[in-house]
């Protein structure tokens, strides 16, 4: 009994320091990652990217993606912050994953990449589909393009693809914009049209299809044009990120250093952007950028600082909220003139675009509605590739009270001019009437 | 120019070398397209290099397969891991579009109703129109530089309604020409029987084809009959990304209008034209030559009519209403007593 009680304690002991080691509430970059690989030679083919992760003070753990001994949890606690599959052609992982534990791991918060490349397990392709990303379900499908390849291109079948059209984020792409094609060769997918939460972040060109470069094709592809997607991301509602590519050989070494020049431009590029895309990609999914964090809602009459405890109608009120972004190492004032407060009840009474300080602080004045009711302020902020706030507070809204209506109203000075004549008229007449002779 | 360079397995230099192209195996045809060519050998690149073909070698995808064969001057003890080297290699070229055109053609007769020409190298502006009952007939040549006949592996019509729900057919090649007739009869179900603008999009691209081409030919309007209860719903489309965040409409609650009054004015008129009974009753009192004169001058009397009037007035101003009532009954009783002996002594006397 006391060595089972005192090994526990120990093993506790040992647990404390792995759980400071993840990301929290004040913190949000993730630490741990763990990166699932099919072959180990992926190490060296896709050093730069490792590299630069380890750099940036991730802690990679690399583990083969049959490896028995696989877990994501240890009595009841993640024991990774960040989950990178670069496992293809894996058809089941080893230990106690499989696709519910890692749809788990997401719904836990915590954040994914995921990689196809030529071939796509149905493992791989069952993990995409949680996440509302349809790969194209021929397993022989190549995304090809005639008008869009690299010139480098040594195959010659067109395959290895010089992408441009990127999303317009610098949440998810960062701010330099990223000038020279990326190069991609891999399977398409596309997304599922009724999901709000999916992007796409490196779409294919209107003349690129999906199919088998070596075969003839007999009946039109599924999946053309723009509606192909190489590379999305999503955003869960408990904010965690999952980045799905269809190319690993996006993420080597090879084409990190390859130049591009794009089939019928002029333009010539010593570096692809991969290199770039990348980086700045594992720099938005592992919550190094685009994180957003509110204090609390603070709400008061005009000229008053406490918070009352019931609004009446008519009131002048203000109102301010701070939001603040994680720079991935500490938070700076967040700046932006699309950030809206509510005052809802039911449907929204009034909805007014808060004005910002530049320091953090967003603030705005209203007039309380002639509603009476139990209204809340709410800001929901949504922005693509930031995190989405969601904040409330409830506040009771009051009638006038009797005495806080006008005292005397114009439109009754007859009426009251009546009455006193009325008065006066008695008191004149009880003099007269006694005292005339 | 077809360059080669071969090295040994660590990647450093060989020594003199006999490399052959032996074969170059076209995907579509039998035979070989070249035989037993040897390659020359250019000391500056170390590369072997074969610069010119033979005029029958056309675009397309090879299997080119190289023999290497050790020169009879080697003297070291030299290896070669393969005998046959087989290498695929596009052969790419610029290939010709020519006779490209849309029509509409009229039902099961076949007569053109509208034909337009067509440049594909940019996009047009044709406008045609066509009802369920008629077909769509698009056709072209594709030819390579020797003139054969060519099959691109990408060859798609897309026709894309206004609500972004698309379809793709593919342009089959046959013969001498490519052609694909769209029947909207029997389209009209695959077409959810959405009417309207179509804009019409070709894309012809293929490995070995150097000016792959995407042309937005034009558009054409449908006129398909209605959908029938039971047909297919068309496809949901995305929504714009960035359309789905941005910031909403502002609102501002518009307050209720109290009622309308009437001017502040015209209470005051109706203000003054009630006090005016009051005054004309003064000035009838005046007139009528009311006095007070038998205000009673003794001082004990005097104070009680006083307080009595005062009563009387306070009592009006509606304040401490009990308390005055039986104050002002018991003053009241003694001033009218008071007046009432008065007057009983004028009347005796």
């Amino acid at each position: 009994m006391m060595n089972l009680s005192r090994s526990v304690a120990l093993i506790s002991l040992f647990l404390l320091p792995l759980l400071s080691f993840s990301f929290s509430v004040d913190n949000p970059t993730d630490r741990r990652v763990l990166v699932l690989l099919d072959d180990l030679s992926l190490k060296s083919s896709h050093s730069i990217f490792f590299s630069t992760l380890k750099s940036r003070g991730f802690d990679l753990d690399f583990k083969l993606a049959e490896d028995s001994k696989l877990a994501l949890q240890r009595y009841g606690q993640y024991l990774y912050d960040g989950l990178i599959i670069f496992a293809p052609s894996t058809e089941r992982f080893g230990g106690s994953l499989d696709s519910k534990s890692i749809a788990d791991f997401v719904d836990s918060g915590r954040d994914l990449i995921l990689s196809a490349d030529t071939s796509a397990s149905d493992l791989i392709r069952g993990i995409a589909l949680e996440c509302g990303v349809d790969f194209d379900e021929d397993s022989s499908a190549m995304v090809i393009d005639h008008s869009s390849f690299s010139v480098s291109d040594v195959d010659g079948d067109h395959t290895l693809i010089a992408a441009d059209d990127l999303v317009k984020s610098h949440a998810i792409l960062g701010k330099t914009k990223i000038e020279a094609p990326v190069l991609f060769r891999g399977v398409a997918h596309s997304l599922n049209p009724t999901n709000n939460l999916v992007l796409k972040v490196l779409s294919a060109s209107p003349s690129a299809y999906s199919a088998n470069p070596s075969s003839k094709l007999s009946s039109p592809p599924q999946l053309t044009g723009s509606a192909i997607s190489l590379v999305s991301v999503m955003q869960a509602r408990n904010n965690a990120r999952v980045v799905i590519s269809g190319s690993l050989q996006l993420f080597s070494d090879k084409l990190f250093r390859s130049g591009v020049q794009k089939a019928g431009s002029p333009n010539k590029y010593e570096k692809s952007g991969n290199e770039q895309f990348a980086t700045e990609l594992s720099k938005w999914v592992f919550h190094e950028r685009g994180h957003l964090k509110a204090g609390s809602l603070v709400h008061h009459r005009v000229g008053e600082t406490d918070e009352p405890a019931i609004y009446r109608i008519k009131d002048d009120l203000e109102f301010s909220v701070e939001i603040l972004e994680w720079s991935g190492k500490s938070w700076e004032p967040y700046v932006a003139d699309d950030v809206q407060v509510q005052f809802y009840m039911m449907s929204p009474y009034v909805l007014k675009t808060l004005s910002t300080d530049k320091k953090g602080l967003f603030h705005t004045s209203f007039k309380v509605p002639d509603v009476y009711g139990v209204f809340q302020f709410k800001v929901e902020y949504e922005k693509l590739g930031y995190t989405t706030l969601s904040l409330s507070k409830q506040i009771p809204v009051r009638p006038y009270r009797h005495n806080e209506y006008e005292r005397f109203i114009p439109t009754a000075y007859p009426y009251y001019g009546a009455c006193f004549t009325t008065m006066a008229g008695f008191f004149v007449f009880s003099f007269v009437y006694l005292y005339h002779k | 120019m077809l360059a080669v360079k071969v090295s040994t397995v660590l990647g450093s230099k060989t020594a003199a070398l006999n490399v052959k192209l032996a074969q170059a195996l076209s995907s579509g045809s039998k035979g070989s397209v070249i035989n037993n060519q040897e390659l020359k050998f250019d000391a500056d690149s170390a590369t072997y290099f074969l610069d010119s073909f033979p005029e029958n070698f056309d675009v397309g995808k090879y299997t080119f397969v190289f023999e290497i064969l050790l020169d009879e001057s080697a003297q070291e003890k030299l290896y070669i891991t393969e005998a046959q080297t087989k290498i695929p290699i596009a052969a790419t070229g610029a290939i010709s579009i020519e006779n490209a055109e849309i029509a509409v053609l009229d039902g099961d007769v076949g007569s053109v109703e509208s034909q337009k020409k067509l440049d594909l190298t940019k996009d047009g502006a044709v406008s045609l129109s066509a009802n369920h009952l008629q077909k769509l007939r698009l056709s072209y040549q594709l030819n390579t530089p020797l003139g054969h006949v060519f099959k691109p592996h990408q060859a798609f019509l897309k026709l894309k309604h206004e609500s972004q729900v698309e379809h793709i057919f593919l342009v089959k090649t046959s013969g001498k020409k490519s052609e694909l007739v769209l029947d909207f009869l029997g389209l009209v179900e695959k077409l959810y029987y959405l009417s309207g603008k179509y804009e019409i999009q070709l894309t012809i691209g293929d490995a070995s084809m150097e000016n792959s081409l995407l042309s937005n030919i034009g558009h054409i309007e449908l006129d398909l009959p209605e959908r029938p209860e039971k047909a297919a719903q068309p496809p949901v489309q995305p929504t714009d990304p960035y359309s789905r965040y941005g910031p909403k409409a502002e609102i501002s609650h518009i307050f209720r209008v109290p009622e309308k009054l009437p001017a502040k004015q015209l209470s005051l008129v109706f203000l003054g034209l009630i006090v005016l009974p009051f005054i004309a009753f003064l000035i009838g009192l005046t007139r009528l030559g009311v006095n007070i004169k038998s205000f009673p001058s003794s001082v004990g009397a005097a104070t009680s009519a006083l307080l009595f009037h005062g009563g009387i007035g306070a009592v009006l101003n509606i304040k401490a209403l009990s308390l005055l009532g039986v104050f002002l009954s018991f003053v009241g009783h003694s001033t009218l007593s008071h007046l009432a002996s008065a007057s009983n002594k004028l009347k005796s006397a």
